[in-house]
């Protein structure tokens, strides 16, 4: 192997993704490439529409695409049945959503747990690793609370924290600001920074919102279903779109 | 997992209150519905409940206990002859018309027990003694019976007043006098109207125009002698039927005289018909209710399965996750709607009115249908989990 190939955490090659009758076709993805590297916090961004989120669920294995390879720490998808990307995504994944999709009747500490009890873990380890990260999101002492009873910063390190409990490799985010106010939103995107720096994680951030770009060590600009360019400095990036 | 989806379903008490009242209820509504279903049905035997012996004897084209024809004074000494027969007792039983001392008519089930033996005579006697009714023109009324042939007037506060029959008070039964020496305890009948015991010589004389009065012979077997064995041995030697006084209606194999009265109302009448339809009403309503509030919880929550699924729960996970949820709230709910069941049962079996038989049937079968509705929500919960694709927990 390449040293190269040690490098990438997720290539995709040549994705083609479409949805709706061949009538009345929508392409969401057009020979899409993408590549994002080890220990890096890479950021997706563009128009709505143009496939942000469609490519981060075929990375995630949440979406099958009709053409095209992906590859996430050397394991390729495609071809992979539903149970084994169920699987995949047990073992490697670390969802942050949008809308922060905590379990409204659960406790805190019990939706961090989810991720490490479904990997089969014993409910006492698994609540004690929860407590830890809890822990570390800052949120000690409201472990026993239930999500609605915090604010929307507090909810969504509450995702994070069950995003990473289970030391994914791969941490996929969209649009993980886009419902809190500036400067939550940045705290938010400080925490995610520094609970996933290391060489053997890779974080992948869909994102409208210019204000954290400085977060980002790359920055993807997608068009129409594709990467047109990938940037290291915002302010190389085309904006007028924001 | 499986103790989070417990968690999750008492998370939210206000809707899990919503989830097991909807339950609880539809349990209730069957529960009830059937058991007052088979409490009408159940009078249809009431006097092998109220007249009480091991053997019943009768002519053999009787099919049920209502409908006496009457033998032969004669078969008596030829029952008491069969081997096994430790006594053997007349019985009539007949409606006749009551007159009461205000000149109203009423309908009466008039029973006429044997004198020597008081075979048959009612369990409980809140007034009097059964040995009173060797008195002569004595008869005994049931407590309701007392009620319903009692007197209407006018009480101290100007409302309408009943006054039941008392012991001392008499009536007229074919001009002739019967006086009251007893009050007893017994159970309603679907047909004919109150009880009235009296010594089976004396109702020979209150059916003055009856040719025969023999309606059935009550047998008690001799030690060692299994009631069905001397059913067996009395119908070969005698040629009439005879019968259990076993009131188990679903035991097929037993010869009992309350089951046949049982389902020859069950197959000869509108009755089953017309009462049925209420408890298959209960049965939809109940059906439709719990279905109704389980398929509810599963909508509110398949946006949380979509995102476990997302993070990779399998659908074996998933799917066992919401059964427990389904088969805990089935087991609560089954629980409160039958125990509410039993307290209006036992209220209902306090007044006789409407009547309840909740047999251990009723409650199995309750519990069945509210497994079953909880595994069907369940399955259908499994199915639209296992449509929603996972890459939708992205969206908003
Ligand atoms: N499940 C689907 N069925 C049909 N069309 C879809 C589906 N998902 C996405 N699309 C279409 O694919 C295209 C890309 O959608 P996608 O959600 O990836 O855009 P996006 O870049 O994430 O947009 P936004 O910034 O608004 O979130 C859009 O035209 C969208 O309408
Ligand atoms: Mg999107």
């Amino acid at each position: 192997m390449s040293h190269l190939a040690h490098t990438v955490a997720v290539r995709a090659t040549g994705v083609d993704m479409f949805f709706g009758t061949p009538e009345n076709q929508v392409v969401a993805l057009k020979q899409a490439d993408f590549e994002a590297r080890r220990g890096e916090l890479i950021m997706l961004v563009g128009p709505s529409g143009c496939g942000k989120t469609t490519l981060l669920s075929v990375i995630a294995g949440t979406l099958t695409p009709q053409a095209g390879t992906v590859e996430v720490f050397g394991q390729r998808l495609d071809g992979l049945g539903q149970e084994a990307l169920t699987s995949f995504r047990r073992k490697n994944l670390g969802f942050v959503f949008q809308s922060f999709n905590l379990i409204p009747t659960l406790t805190v500490i019990e939706n961090v747990m989810v991720p490490l009890l479904i990997q089969g873990r014993p409910y006492d380890e698994a609540r004690a690793r929860s407590l830890a990260i809890i822990e570390k999101v800052g949120l000690k002492g409201r472990e026993e609370g239930r999500p609605n009873a915090l604010s929307g910063g507090q909810q969504q390190r509450v995702a994070i924290a069950r995003a990473l409990v289970h030391e994914p490799p791969l941490l996929i985010c969209d649009e993980p600001t886009s419902a809190l106010d500036k400067d939550t939103g940045a705290h938010i995107m400080q925490l995610v920074r520094d609970l996933s720096r290391s060489p053997e994680r890779c974080v992948v951030v869909v994102t409208h919102d210019h204000r954290i770009f400085r977060f980002a060590d790359r920055i993807a600009e997608m068009e129409d279903g594709r990467i047109s360019r990938v940037v290291d400095d915002p302010k190389l990036l085309d904006t007028s779109h924001l | 997992m499986y103790r989070l989806a417990l968690n999750m379903l008492f998370g939210d008490r206000a809707k899990l209150a919503m989830l097991l009242c909807g339950l609880a209820f539809s349990a209730l509504l069957m529960a009830q519905q059937s058991s007052v279903f088979f409490g009408i049905m159940s009078w249809t035997y009431t006097p092998m409940v109220n007249i009480r012996a091991q053997v019943w004897v009768s002519d053999p084209m009787v099919e049920q206990v209502n409908d006496a024809k009457p033998l032969r004074d004669t078969d008596l000494g030829r029952v008491r002859s069969v081997d096994g027969v430790a006594w053997a007792a007349p019985l009539h039983t007949s409606f006749v018309q009551a007159r009461m001392q205000d000149g109203n008519f009423k309908l009466i089930t008039l029973v006429g027990i044997d004198a020597d033996t008081f075979a048959g005579a009612p369990a409980v006697l809140t007034q009097g003694r059964i040995e009173d009714l060797r008195l002569p023109d004595t008869v005994i009324v049931d407590e309701w019976g007392a009620s319903l042939m009692g007197r209407m007037g006018v009480g101290p506060d100007g409302k309408p007043r009943n006054t039941p029959l008392k012991v001392g008070d008499t009536f007229e039964i074919n001009d002739i006098q019967a006086r009251i020496v007893g009050i007893c305890k017994v159970r309603r009948a679907f047909t004919g109207g109150p009880f009235v015991y009296t010594t089976y010589d004396r109702a020979k004389g209150y059916t003055l125009g009856a040719r025969r009065t023999l309606s059935f012979m009550l047998v008690e077997p001799q030690k060692g002698v299994t009631p069905a064995e001397l059913c067996g041995r009395i119908e070969r030697d005698t040629g009439l039927k005879a019968w259990t006084s076993d009131t188990v209606i679903w035991n097929w194999g037993e010869r009992s005289l309350a089951r046949n009265t049982f389902w020859w109302f069950w197959t000869n009448t509108g009755i089953p018909f017309s009462f049925g339809t209420a408890v298959l009403l209960g049965l939809f309503v109940g059906i439709a209710i719990s279905g109704q509030t389980f398929y509810s919880f599963v909508l509110e929550n398949l946006k949380y399965f979509a995102a476990i699924k997302a993070m990779g729960a399998g659908m074996g996970v998933i799917a066992r996750m919401l059964f427990v949820q389904a088969f805990t709230a089935g087991l609560i709910g089954f629980g409160l709607g039958a125990g509410m069941a039993q307290a209006i049962g036992r209220v209902m079996i306090e007044k006789g009115m409407p009547p309840f038989v909740m047999f251990p049937q009723i409650l199995w079968a309750t519990f069945a249908l509210v497994l079953g509705i909880s595994f069907v929500s369940a399955v259908i919960g499994i199915i639209k989990v296992s449509r929603v694709d996972a890459a939708s927990v992205f969206r908003g």
